[in-house]
């Protein structure tokens, strides 16, 4: 057993950080709240350069050939930045079902333009029903010749503004079991009939109502096998869980250095208030809150980059950091009091994001349903 | 990052399962690492002996010692991972654990002649030991403690009294923290004692417990002689001792969380098997949501205990983050034991020995432990104390001024 991270995790870890301190400041964040695109095309650039947008990729398409777990190490710095823009989008909600189950022109294709930081992928599965179930999946794709024609709105889409490649999950059957007929199209995101609304959130994240208008789709668009997307749709929702826990992560250690911080420096009655027992009891309990998150992260990383299966351990680590990270803000906040509450102080950045991190693919409720079926309930 | 066991540690761990499939009885309800039921109940003391034998002649006692005082050298995972497989199954374990930690600290302390005498005899799993910490005026404070050790010509007289002792009534020898200097701050006063309970001069009071068990005693001291060759380490050295228990004790929270996944366990099946309204209980929403949350905190629990065992192999400190893990694991067994009250309703009222008590009353039982599993062992707040200050550098609570 070893559970410390390799030398190669270690320097990418640090790269991560020390670019990050200096390239992507509170204002920035700030800044891309209000943006129409969220990111900022030289940054993504750089980060191209450096290799992080084809981190989990096969080298022969441009990627790093890294593999989850590395992936995680990076996405905790970019939670702790408050990094904002299409990362996940690009590299988990679109690049890896390519790179699991697309072809090798769809791979050749895409990906080495996503490498590269020339492509924005997402994908879309929830609708205004927004639920996670595979009954909810009702826009249809219907065939017509060599294409699919696709009609009806999806909402909650990350980044389908900029996306150049939008994953659409679509029914192209009805069955008496939902999860039947279910297809999986790669979408270009400037063919006609799209149209896309951001929608005002919380954290400020360019999350979408696309509308799709008889949007033509070619059959050689169809990644992995018509009616059989529902499996695949289950493991992306699964790397999606696991890629924002990594995300929370970053941000829950943030928060709490910061506040340790604070509770070090601020003086009321003659002393530092973390000299106070009941600021000692509330940060000792953020740090097991955050120390606890952060093993139950990696060993379910671990185990993606193994190949072990780890529906459980997904389920395990969102379903926690979802309830725990929101506690570590919460408490962060009534630690730092007033000053907190300011738009000016960075804490309400974390306080936002961790909101928005609960309810990505799955808050604790949905994850402990998943664990009571592991259970065999 | 590997969280594997090598294929070694895999296999010895199978042998543990193995041992405990065919040691213990194929009801074996589980007693938990506090051990109040196997150092109350008599016939269950009789099985923790037989366990001790057994174990001792598996050569599983004493396994990080060195094999001159009858230790078998063997890597600190393999320790954890017999704890590990003891507990899961519920297995007596206090016992044991109290004897190796003793030998641990002999291992640390001790002489040639003390490590010769002591160790081999608990690496035998022939005698029992106790550490003698609290008095009525010193729990969460050990340094306030008052029982008095005398130097004379040619030993220790002890005066005084401990409480919370368990399994005292059958012990054999107790490390006692006496105060040998009165003149000096506290915790610089303090000497350990290894002590022969048998000595005379030592009386006990076994104390009930709201669980019904007298697991518990006073034991009182009345001018006990004690040999000097008996002290452990130096003399006002004591404090040593306990800062180095502190250092190395390896988390009681981290054996609550790992006893209680077979009371999870447990529950599941129940909510498998029992119908109500022609399904099972399992299939209610809330009851599903909240063995589902349990599941969770055990398996985050573990996998913070596994963290903090790796940490241990390497050598690296972890008294912080041992003091993480026992408030955690003190809270995850109250929560569990409350839903599995909840889950029986009215049943979860009944006590073993009732007509229509389901699951042998265990869940009212460990609704009843639970209360102390917070504070023993070092209490919630006294660990998160710890984690502040040593673990997140808070500064200490100034101390009150001495009243004029």
């Amino acid at each position: 057993m070893d559970l410390s991270f390799s030398e190669e995790q270690e320097m990418l870890w640090k790269s991560a950080r020390d670019f990050l301190a200096d390239k992507c400041p509170k204002t920035l964040v700030r800044e891309m709240e209000g943006d129409e695109k969220g990111y900022v095309p030289e940054l993504w650039k750089e980060m191209a350069d450096l290799g992080w947008i084809g981190l989990p990729f096969p080298e022969q398409y441009g990627g790093g050939g890294f593999n989850f777990l590395d992936l995680v190490v990076l996405l905790e710095e970019m939670g702790r930045a408050c990094l904002p823009g299409p990362f996940i989008s690009t590299v988990v909600l679109g690049g890896l079902p390519i790179a699991e189950w697309g072809t090798e022109e769809q791979k050749k294709d895409i990906l080495a333009k996503v490498c590269e930081g020339k492509a924005i992928l997402t994908w879309a599965l929830t609708e205004p029903s927004a639920r996670y179930e595979a009954g909810a999946v009702q826009v249809k794709a219907t065939p017509e010749g060599d294409d699919y024609v696709i009609s009806g709105t999806k909402l909650f889409v990350h980044d389908a503004n900029v996306a150049d490649y939008i994953i659409v999950v679509a029914r192209t059957a009805e069955r008496a079991n939902a999860e039947e007929g279910i297809t999986l199209f790669i979408v270009d995101g400037k063919s006609p009939g799209i149209s896309t609304v951001v929608l005002r959130t919380i954290a400020g994240d360019k999350q979408c109502e696309v509308t799709l208008d008889k949007v033509k789709v070619p059959k050689g668009n169809i990644l992995g096998q018509v009616d059989q997307g529902w499996g695949m749709v289950k493991k992306i929702m699964e790397w999606a869980a696991l890629a924002k826990a990594a995300e929370m992560m970053g941000g829950a250690q943030q928060v709490m250095e910061m506040t340790i911080d604070y509770a070090k420096e601020r003086v009321q009655f003659d002393r530092p208030i973390g000299s106070f027992q009941i600021i000692q009891h509330y940060l000792a309990d953020m740090s097991i809150d955050v120390d606890s998150s952060r093993v139950s992260l990696h060993k379910a990383a671990w185990m993606v980059s193994e190949g072990i299966p780890c529906t459980k351990e997904i389920s395990v680590i969102k379903g926690w950091i979802s309830e725990a990270y929101r506690r570590v803000t919460a408490q962060a906040h009534q630690i730092h009091g007033a000053i907190g509450f300011t738009k000016d102080h960075d804490l309400e950045l974390y306080f936002r994001r961790a909101k928005a991190g609960e309810l990505f693919y799955g808050d604790a409720d949905f994850h402990r349903e998943i664990v009571a079926q592991q259970l065999g309930l | 990052m590997d969280f594997r066991l090598t294929d070694e540690e895999e296999a010895f761990r199978k042998e543990v399962q193995d041992f405990l499939a065919e040691s213990l009885p194929d009801d074996w309800l589980g007693v938990d690492p506090d051990g109040h039921s196997e150092q109350a109940v008599e016939e269950l003391h009789q099985f923790d002996l037989e366990m001790r034998r057994k174990l001792a002649a598996k050569g599983w006692l004493g396994l990080q010692w060195p094999k001159q005082y009858g230790g078998h050298e063997a890597p600190m995972m393999k320790q954890f991972i017999l704890e590990q497989e003891l507990i899961y199954r519920g297995a007596p374990y206090w016992a044991l654990s109290a004897a190796l930690m003793t030998g641990d600290f002999i291992m640390q302390f001790g002489t040639e002649e003390q490590k010769k005498r002591f160790l081999p005899p608990i690496a035998r799993g022939e005698v029992q030991w106790l550490v003698g910490m609290s008095e009525p005026d010193a729990g969460s404070d050990l340094a306030n403690l008052q029982l008095r050790a005398a130097g004379q010509e040619d030993c220790f007289v002890l005066n005084g009294q401990k409480t919370w002792q368990t399994g005292a009534h059958y012990a054999d020898w107790v490390l006692v923290y006496a105060r040998t200097d009165p003149e000096v701050r506290k915790h610089r006063g303090i000497t350990t004692f290894i002590v022969d309970l048998s000595t005379p001069g030592i009386t006990m009071r076994q104390i009930p417990q709201m669980t019904g068990h007298h697991a518990f005693c006073e034991v009182f001291y009345d001018n006990v002689r004690v040999p000097k060759e008996n002290v452990l380490g130096e003399v006002n050295g004591g404090w040593q001792v306990a800062l180095f228990a502190v250092a190395t004790e390896k988390s009681f929270g981290h054996w609550l969380i790992n006893s209680g996944r077979r009371d999870l366990e447990m529950l599941v099946q129940y909510c498998k098997e029992t119908y109500v309204n022609g399904q099972p209980l399992g299939k209610d929403p809330i009851i599903r949501s909240r063995l589902a949350q349990i599941a969770i905190e055990i398996e985050v629990g573990r996998n913070l205990g596994c963290r903090l065992n790796w940490m241990a192999t390497k050598g690296m400190p972890i008294i912080a983050e041992a003091c993480q893990m026992r408030p955690f694991g003190g809270a995850i067994l109250q929560r569990l034991a409350n839903l599995g009250v909840q889950i029986l309703g009215l049943y979860g009222q009944l006590d073993e020995e009732s007509k229509w008590v389901k699951l042998r009353g265990r869940m009212k039982y460990l609704h009843l432990a639970s209360a102390a599993m917070t504070i023993e062992g070092g209490t919630n707040e006294a660990s998160k104390n710890t984690v502040a200050s040593l673990g997140l550098g808070l500064p200490r609570e100034p101390k009150p001024a001495p009243k004029s």
